[in-house]
């Protein structure tokens, strides 16, 4: 049996995917400041609990904005790639993806599986998952619940400021003035859905249109987005291993190829290196 | 200076190219003067003929901008607050003097800050017009009359019309090599890398013509002599455009992925080395009409013809020439943040190139390496898409 | 905000006549296909006023509805449309946000998208642009507007002035300035008589920019009014009271106009009515356009005692006698040389003060003039061409004059997303702090 692995390091977190014609494992964890020991450590516990061996694997892909620093990894594509590839995988009516990662949103057009086009925003806090956290943190709620709270809302507080720095300030000063969590809970959540709305909207967006990464946990931001869009948006079971399942295929189609070529595909010199737990 | 012999053209751009302004340095200390300029409108003929050294100034994207913020405002376009700041922290301290052409607002209205906090002994703002008409020629011919008056005033020297005759002759030279050795980008692969051109062209707006010249000739001489490698057919042909983009930090983000950059429509490249200068009985009517209607920037309004696909044509025509003659598979637009003349036509160039043939990415960024690593995903990303 | 509850309390009765002006000049766009008339997509200060009215051509002022749009704060949808299309959100945001409302009425076939502020602007028929040494969007605008209108033509006219040089003499050069802008104002009559298909009746024409020199006095004449202690008239309120002369220019209702509020104002010094009571600080606007959706902030200084008697911004005329207009016969050289002096006047005021500039040395002789005890300037992100430099202006007036208290606000003239009210009024309570520090060092 063939195994592929994808391995997704992203700002935040982490995720991996070991499949062979089926996703044997999946695994998320936080990223770290060291990127190199983190992904020998996740890909070690992955493997662990696939009960597979590093020497099972057949082809290794990183991606993410942390591709570069997973030395065992037999090639890096892209998130851009990556995501298009596992959401068509799973969702293959889907046209238009809108990614909201922890630092940066992204929109990606998706035609016969394959990437048409994409935008990403990764130049301010607004619009991603780092704004909805410092407002939370403001707020002192914690970022789990504030999407559900945003549902609670008797009506969307507007917020002016898009800038992070702007809206945590006026944010404190409408708290101050009596104005209720929820409804400025909604007002931040609809800001971010805006922002990510004008981003994606440069997209020529078609239906279904997809949620993915960690914004897509966020009940009350896919309500918002969807009544930006104006329709009901499709999430995945698993919205933050799109990325890390979309690598651990596209490792298996670039393997396909090659052997279909009568070649063996060239791999990486580097092996998984010891990772300590305690440190 | 380093001597260009045949073998050593491109490790001598090379040099000229991480020690920028080392070759002006050299010939101000063995007495000639130094005017810096900005911008692909410098009229270098005239400051060649006028017996000084033009060198184009350049920032540095790998430095953080750290004295000239105490100056100038935050919203001026990135690439001129990096000179401006190399500037004030002494990297420009062998110039005499500066000619600062009137391109966009993000010069004109830095003017005085420039002038005022830099106190060189010459300054000239160069008024050229945005338009291309007949009276505006006449005027642009009135500009450069009145530039030449105060380099003359400035050198204690007449700058004859044989003077400016000859320097024409000089840079036409330049720009004809210059074009040959883009030639070599044609063939696949590409005889000289994407960087290493970087580099040539780099080094080439920093000496003076007979020199850079000498340097393109070696340069060619030396990438001709190579043995042709084997095209990789998945490699893909870039075209980069944009305006001054002087370091090679995107290009090999471009090229570290195995895609050959083999065309630009940069400031510091193909749009300087495009167009003569006519050699007219009144040689000042030559070099405005080159400066004025030959010139292809975004701050030249051209639009004379009669439909808008015509209008196109004026303005973009060239670039559809390029992705044909350099069978180009995609483009990248890569265009500062705060630049009006360039932002206000990224759906114009966008759909025009795309139109051509070649899908186009568009990334707007600072003028610095800080935002690399996003810029290179997007660069990948791309590449994926049209592989 | 309380400030901004009170309402317009200190602003001039005249000034109330601005909207019906602004909205006026919205629906002249509108109506006049009806009236058979052609609309020209156009420009403040671009020198096309007279040439415009004496052939009947309905300007279509983008900055004008960008203003209004920001004023209303609902700039964000049309800045959004353009942004889709890849236009920079650091772009000119009078221009991002006219293109973007330029875009949905194209996708409705020419139909005037619903909830327009003040009902929208009209379908040009024309684009007139100006390379002038004023802003970039001036020409990069109608040409990126052009994208979605393709069969409305664009015209550019290029007036420039000779730079400024202290070791220049700017006078050699005002003719070759001179003729070159009334060269190009004559390859814009020719354009406009193509597309309107009409002749210039320059007997018209001529008595139009009489009516515009005139109007340039009486201006000033008024203005001059604020001069009084304490001021009738704040630049929160000539922010509304420029109107006519920036976009009616030619027309005996902007002549009118100041007619109206001179009178107006020498009533208000007669009965010793003034903006503030009592009168703290008198402050010069010395360069930058105002945040539009923040006029209020204006209020917020004159309710502690801060008042503005003079503005930079927007007094883009001068007393013509200041100018010393050579005579001619032909109305076009008489704009050039208006157009030329208008900024060289200040040169030679400038050469005499060493390391001082032509910008510095006006707000000086308004410093001077109206008795002022700081400045603020205001720098909005996405327009380089009045805010790039403010920084040096505001160097240069503390090394060659003296040590004034200076303020430079932040924020845009549309995108609110740059502004932030509690921010912004903190800074200018420790501005008002420094005046007051400021003035007890003087004694």
């Amino acid at each position: 049996m063939d195994y592929f692995a994808g391995v997704d390091i992203g700002s935040t977190m982490t995720k991996v995917v070991i499949m062979s014609d089926r996703i044997e494992v999946s695994l998320i964890g936080p990223t770290g400041p060291e990127h190199r020991k983190l992904a020998n450590r996740v890909m070690e516990e992955a493997l662990n609990k696939a009960r597979l061996t590093f020497e099972d694997l057949t082809y290794i892909v990183a991606t993410g904005y942390g591709r570069i620093n997973v030395p065992f990894a037999d090639r890096q594509i892209t998130e851009i790639t990556c995501h298009a590839k596992g959401l068509h995988s799973l969702l293959p009516s889907v046209k238009t993806v809108v990614d909201i990662g922890g630092q940066d949103s992204k929109g990606i057009k998706i035609v016969n599986g394959k990437v048409m086009n994409f935008v990403m925003n990764d130049k301010c806090a607004a619009g991603t998952g780092r704004f909805l956290e410092i407002i939370a943190d403001s707020l002192g709620v914690p970022l789990e619940k504030i999407g559900e709270i945003s549902l609670t809302a008797q009506k969307i507080a507007a917020v002016s400021s898009t800038c992070t720095v702007f809206a945590e300030q006026e944010i404190i000063s409408r708290l101050a003035s009596g104005e209720p969590i929820a409804n400025l809970l909604a007002g931040i959540h609809d800001a971010v859905a805006t922002r990510v709305y004008s981003l994606v909207k440069k997209l020529n967006v078609e239906a279904d249109i997809a949620v993915t990464g960690g914004g897509a946990k966020n009940i009350g931001l896919v309500k918002a987005l969807e009544s930006k869009f104006g329709q009901a948006l499709l999430v995945p079971p698993e919205p933050l291993i799109t990325g890390a399942l979309g690598a651990a295929l596209m490792g298996k189609d670039i393997f396909a190829k090659y052997m279909a070529e009568g070649q063996k595909p060239t791999r990486s010199v580097n092996k998984l290196e010891e990772a300590t737990f305690f440190e | 200076m380093t001597d260009i012999r045949d073998g050593n053209g491109l490790a001598a751009a090379e040099k000229l190219y991480t020690q920028y302004g080392s070759r002006a340095r050299e010939l101000k200390a063995s007495g000639k003067k130094v005017i810096g300029y900005l911008s692909a409108l410098g009229p270098v003929e005239i400051m060649t003929a006028a017996g000084v050294l033009p060198i184009r100034l350049k920032g540095n994207v790998s430095e953080a901008i750290s004295k000239g913020d105490a100056y100038m405002e935050t919203i001026v376009c990135p690439f001129v607050r990096n000179v401006f700041d190399l500037a004030v922290k002494g990297k420009y301290d062998f110039l005499d003097g500066m000619v600062l052409p009137h391109q966009c607002d993000s010069i004109d209205r830095t003017n005085e800050t420039w002038s005022y906090t830099l106190g060189l002994p010459y300054w000239h703002f160069l008024n050229v017009p945005h338009v291309t008409d007949d009276p505006s020629i006449a005027f642009m011919k009135e500009i450069l009359r009145i530039f030449i008056k105060t380099l003359e005033k400035f050198t204690g020297k007449a700058i004859t019309d044989q003077a400016i005759a000859d320097a024409v002759k000089a840079h036409n030279n330049n720009r004809k090599l210059m074009r040959e050795l883009y030639d070599l980008r044609k063939s696949n692969p590409p005889l000289i890398s994407g960087s290493e051109m970087m580099k040539v062209l780099v080094a080439a707006m920093s000496i003076p013509v007979e020199e850079s010249s000498a340097l393109i000739e070696a340069v060619m001489k030396e990438v001709k002599e190579r043995k042709p490698a084997a095209a990789n057919p998945k490699a893909k042909r870039i075209m980069l455009i944009g305006d001054q983009i002087d370091d090679v930090a995107v290009i090999e983000a471009i090229e570290s992925t195995g895609a050959y950059l083999v065309m630009d429509d940069l400031s510091t490249g193909s749009k300087m080395y495009w167009q003569d200068v006519d050699a007219t009985a009144d040689p000042v009517q030559g070099i405005a009409e080159r400066y004025l209607r030959k010139l292809k920037i975004p701050t030249t309004f051209v639009g004379s013809a009669d439909t808008y696909q015509g209008i196109l044509e004026e303005r973009f025509g060239h670039m559809k020439k390029y992705v044909n003659e350099f069978k180009v598979d995609g483009a990248i637009l890569f265009i500062y943040k705060y630049c009006d003349p360039y932002g206000f036509e990224v759906p114009a160039i966008k759909s025009y190139v795309e139109a051509a043939g070649a899908p186009v990415l568009y990334l707007e960024d600072e003028y610095s390496t800080s935002s690399l690593a996003r810029v290179k995903t997007r660069i990948e990303a791309f590449l994926e898409m049209i592989a | 905000m309380a400030e901004e509850k009170k309402g317009r309390a200190v602003a001039t009765s005249t000034a109330a006549k601005i909207p019906k002006f602004v909205r006026g000049n919205l629906s002249a766009t509108l109506k006049a296909k009806e009236e058979g008339k052609k609309v020209a997509a156009a420009f403040i200060a671009d020198g096309q006023d007279e040439i415009m009215r004496a052939m009947d051509i309905v300007p279509a002022w983008g900055e004008s509805f960008s203003g209004v749009c920001a004023a209303k704060r609902d700039a964000e949808k049309y800045l959004q449309k353009a942004e889709s299309d890849n236009f920079s959100r650091s772009l000119c945001t009078y221009a991002t946000c006219n293109i973007g409302f330029d875009m949905m009425r194209e996708e409705l076939g020419g139909a005037t998208p619903e909830g327009a502020p003040w009902g929208g602007m009209g379908r040009p028929d024309m684009m007139l642009g100006n390379g002038q040494l004023l802003c970039d969007p001036r020409f990069k605008w109608p040409q990126a507007t052009q994208h979605y209108q393709q069969d409305v033509p664009v015209f550019v006219t290029n007036m420039y002035y000779p730079p400024w040089d202290p070791n220049a003499d700017h006078h050699e050069q005002e003719a070759i300035y001179v003729k070159y802008a009334a060269d190009e104002l004559r390859e814009t009559v020719k354009f406009c008589e193509k597309i309107t298909g009409k002749k210039m009746d320059w007997d018209r024409l001529a008595a139009t920019v009489e009516l515009s020199d005139k109007t340039w006095d009486l201006f000033i004449d008024t203005y001059e009014l604020r001069k009084h202690i304490p001021t009738p008239m704040d630049t929160g309120d000539a922010m509304n009271t420029m109107v006519p002369l920036t976009f009616n220019l030619g027309t005996q209702e902007a002549y009118d106009f100041y007619v109206d509020l001179n009178a107006e104002l020498r009533q208000k010094i007669a009965d010793g009515v003034g903006v503030a009571n009592p009168e703290k600080y008198r402050i010069i606007w010395a360069a930058g356009l105002p945040s539009w959706f923040a006029l209020g902030d204006f209020q917020y200084f004159n309710g502690k005692g801060v008042v503005f008697p003079v503005e930079v911004t927007y007094r883009g005329c001068e007393k013509i006698e200041r100018l010393d207009l050579p005579k001619t016969n032909d109305p076009l050289e008489h704009i050039a040389w208006r157009w030329v002096r208008y900024w060289t006047h200040w040169y030679d005021a400038a050469k005499k003060r060493p390391g001082s500039t032509p910008k510095v040395e006006r707000i000086i002789e308004y410093i001077e003039d109206y008795k002022c005890d700081g400045a603020v300037f205001h720098s909005a992100f996405s327009c380089r061409s009045w805010h790039a430099g403010i920084m040096q202006q505001a160097a240069t007036l503390k090394k060659v004059y003296k040590d004034i208290p200076i303020l430079i606000m932040e924020g845009d003239i549309v995108d609110i997303s740059s502004y932030n009210e509690a921010d912004t009024h903190n800074r200018i309570d420790a501005f008002i702090e420094t005046l007051a520090a400021s003035k007890k060092r003087q004694g």
